[in-house]
């Protein structure tokens, strides 16, 4: 093996070890924890699936019984387990990152230094180190892609069930996979033949195997934990509405408008509830909330669609593109959603040529930006500022910021498909 | 003969009935002074409880702290504390600190740590202090409506707890007793007597910021138009610079 990568990886595992010590250190010992709440929401799942209950028990947790499963070592062996699993699954991105990067034409030197953009990122390994899952599911997206790039469709199409039933957002990846694995369409034949010609074998294929994997899995689930299960897992996250600040250019407007249709979403419930408390006022606020979330749907649905089409040759690229689109219009964003995008940051680097100080200048932008929201954020809800409007500013300002960075990624990105025209 | 005989009888019986009735009300004098005995008027007299609340923003800390002049057995305090809807208290972040900081807190209902205030409704929570004088309780301010006024704060006010005081050694009449789980484990019912004769120390208020709904068409306008700007722009971008 090469004498790089061992030194890279081994600072990778260093620096998480170092940072497991200090965790264990500052949990015991400080008032403030390093250890995510999160982390002991999943121990508290698998406990209670280790005593033979549901996961579901433990409020909020809102996560596949797969994960609750995975991390019953922690009651059975050791309570750092979880954290290890994360750690190890942040490594395993590693090691498919620069698989991924060899595959698509990277030199051994290059590629290195994108991997080193993940693992010895900080971000990443305090995440995982903390306890939360997300590197899970980072492993889980970037197996899918690379077993996409070697053709092994079935294993491509199974990995990518699991990673759709463990969280929904890669199920925006269907389009651009679909569409890479379609046949292109023809000029000379008409549209329906077109159409039936883009459900060709390998797309049958993948679509049967991930499909039956998803289905499987929550008809199982279903059956051992019913509506518990389908409600927390995905129902809670399709129709959350959660109007404490965080991330999303959409909160305090939601916040103002939440009442009216309570905590429900759509139009109905909010008429719904307008009725009911009898009031015109309710049934205008709740109509008008409700079809206000249904808008906010739209930017996300149409830069999801065009992206796919515009970028259907460059998978990783388009994935990339989703990922960061839907994470900045969401209406929910935590810095854990960083992650969902930032595992694929390596990928689209090397073939990128905005030149170094214009990459760093953008970076800086947008540390800058969530800096800019931090610091309202703070003094709002531990000093009891009232910092509303700037939160607010603040979250538009970086929802801009987010947008400018991906427009300068966008022009100044060479996709694999001129590269190949080049070469041919 | 038979005379003097029914006289014994109904001397006897009087006797006993005298004494059983005797017997009892000196053992209700027994425990009445029992009674006095486990917390005594000087006792009483010597109670004092005091509540602050401390931090700022949405996450305080409630300080409580009893004082009781010296007596000569165990003392164990229970305050009673009701809660409105404006607070809530993570039982998950309670039973973290029992581990690690011995704090006895016992919640009487499901609290909802995610809801806004005016879909959540009050609790009680029991605070049980066994040997110790002084409790920080953590809690959490919810989020409130939007004030249609310039009002920029909301204030939740905390009223102050109920003491309840009991005691291993004694056992206190039914009467004069409220009745409240012995521990914070909640596995039985015990006696407690309620102190009601303390100086009040007045309610303790937290302040919290709430939106301002006079600003809900500008905030809608501002953000559906810069979402709408980067929308457009990317699209834009995409458009250039993509293959179609």
């Amino acid at each position: 093996m090469d004498v790089r990568v061992c030194g890279m990886f081994s600072a990778a595992v260093l620096f998480r070890l170092v940072l497991l010590c200090v965790g264990v250190y500052q949990d015991q010992n400080l008032q403030l924890k390093y250890t995510d709440v999160d982390y002991h929401v999943f121990t508290d799942a698998s406990r209670f699936i280790t005593q033979g209950e549901s996961p579901y028990r433990r409020s909020t947790f809102r996560y596949t019984p797969v994960l609750a499963l995975m991390l019953t070592p922690n009651v059975l062996l050791t309570a750092h387990f979880g954290k290890l699993l994360f750690c190890g699954c942040d490594l395993l991105s590693g090691w498919l990152l620069l698989r991924l990067l060899a595959l698509r034409g990277t030199s051994r030197g290059s590629a290195l230094v994108c991997c080193g953009l993940w693992l010895l990122n900080p971000l990443p390994a305090g995440v995982s180190t903390r306890g939360n899952a997300e590197s899970v599911l980072a492993a889980l997206v970037l197996s899918t892609l690379l077993c996409l790039e070697c053709r092994r469709l079935a294993a491509a199409a199974l990995l990518f069930g699991l990673s759709v039933h463990m969280k929904i957002y890669p199920l925006t990846y269907a389009l651009p996979i679909a569409l890479s694995l379609a046949e292109a369409p023809s000029r000379e034949r008409g549209l329906v033949p077109n159409l039936v010609r883009l459900f060709n074998r390998d797309l049958l294929l993948f679509a049967a195997v991930s499909g039956s994997v998803f289905m499987a899995l929550n008809g199982t689930f279903y059956c051992i934990y019913g509506w518990d299960f389908l409600h927390e897992s995905y129902l809670y996250h399709v129709t959350r509405r959660d109007i404490r600040h965080n991330f999303s250019p959409y909160f305090y407007m939601l916040y103002l408008t939440a009442e009216g249709s309570g905590t429900g979403s759509g139009i109905w419930s909010g008429i719904w509830s307008g009725i009911w408390s009898g009031s015109w006022s309710g049934i205008w606020s709740g109509s008008w909330s409700g079809s206000l979330a249904l808008v906010l749907f739209v930017p996300q649905l149409l830069l999801v669609l065009l992206s796919s089409l515009a970028f259907r040759s460059d998978r990783p690229f388009c994935c990339f593109l989703h990922t960061a689109v839907f994470v900045s219009f969401n209406k929910v964003c935590t810095s854990q959603y960083f992650l969902w995008y930032l595992c694929l940051l390596p990928l689209v680097v090397p073939r990128l040529t905005l030149g170094r100080r214009r990459g760093l200048a953008l970076l800086l932008l947008w540390i800058v930006g969530q800096a800019l929201w931090l610091s309202p954020a703070y003094s709002l809800e531990f000093e009891g500022r009232n910092s509303f409007t700037l939160v607010w500013m603040a979250g538009l300002l970086f929802l801009l910021i987010n947008s400018f960075i991906l427009g300068q990624i966008i022009g100044h990105y060479r996709p694999i498909e001129a590269q190949r025209k080049k070469t041919d | 003969m038979s005379a003097d005989r029914t006289c014994i009888i109904f001397y006897l019986l009087s006797a006993v009935l005298y004494f059983i009735h005797n017997g009892n009300s000196q053992e209700g004098i027994f425990n009445a002074k029992h009674a006095d005995h486990c917390f005594p008027s000087e006792f009483l007299e010597s109670l004092s409880m005091s509540m602050k609340i401390t931090k700022a923003g949405f996450h305080r800390d409630l300080l409580y702290s009893v004082e009781w002049g010296k007596v000569d057995h165990d003392v164990k305090a229970l305050l009673v504390q009701k809660m409105p809807s404006g607070v809530y208290m993570d039982e998950y972040q309670l039973e973290t600190l029992k581990h690690d900081t011995g704090l006895e807190v016992l919640l009487d209902s499901k609290v909802d740590l995610e809801a806004p205030e005016y879909l959540s409704s009050g609790f009680t929570a029991l605070v049980f202090l066994s040997g110790k004088h002084e409790a920080t309780v953590p809690v959490h301010g919810r989020y409130h409506r939007p004030s249609n006024s310039s009002q920029k704060w909301v204030t939740v006010e905390i009223e102050p707890p109920r003491l309840l005081l009991r005691s291993d050694q004694c056992v206190l009449p039914h009467h004069e007793a409220t009745e409240a789980p012995c521990t914070v484990r909640n596995h039985s019912i015990c006696s407690w007597l309620e102190i009601r004769r303390l100086e009040d120390t007045g309610p303790v208020s937290l302040e919290i910021p709430v939106g301002d709904s006079s600003m809900t068409l500008c905030v809608c306008v501002g953000t559906v138009l810069t979402a709408a700007l980067s929308c457009v722009f990317l699209l834009r971008s995409i458009w250039r610079h993509g293959t179609f």
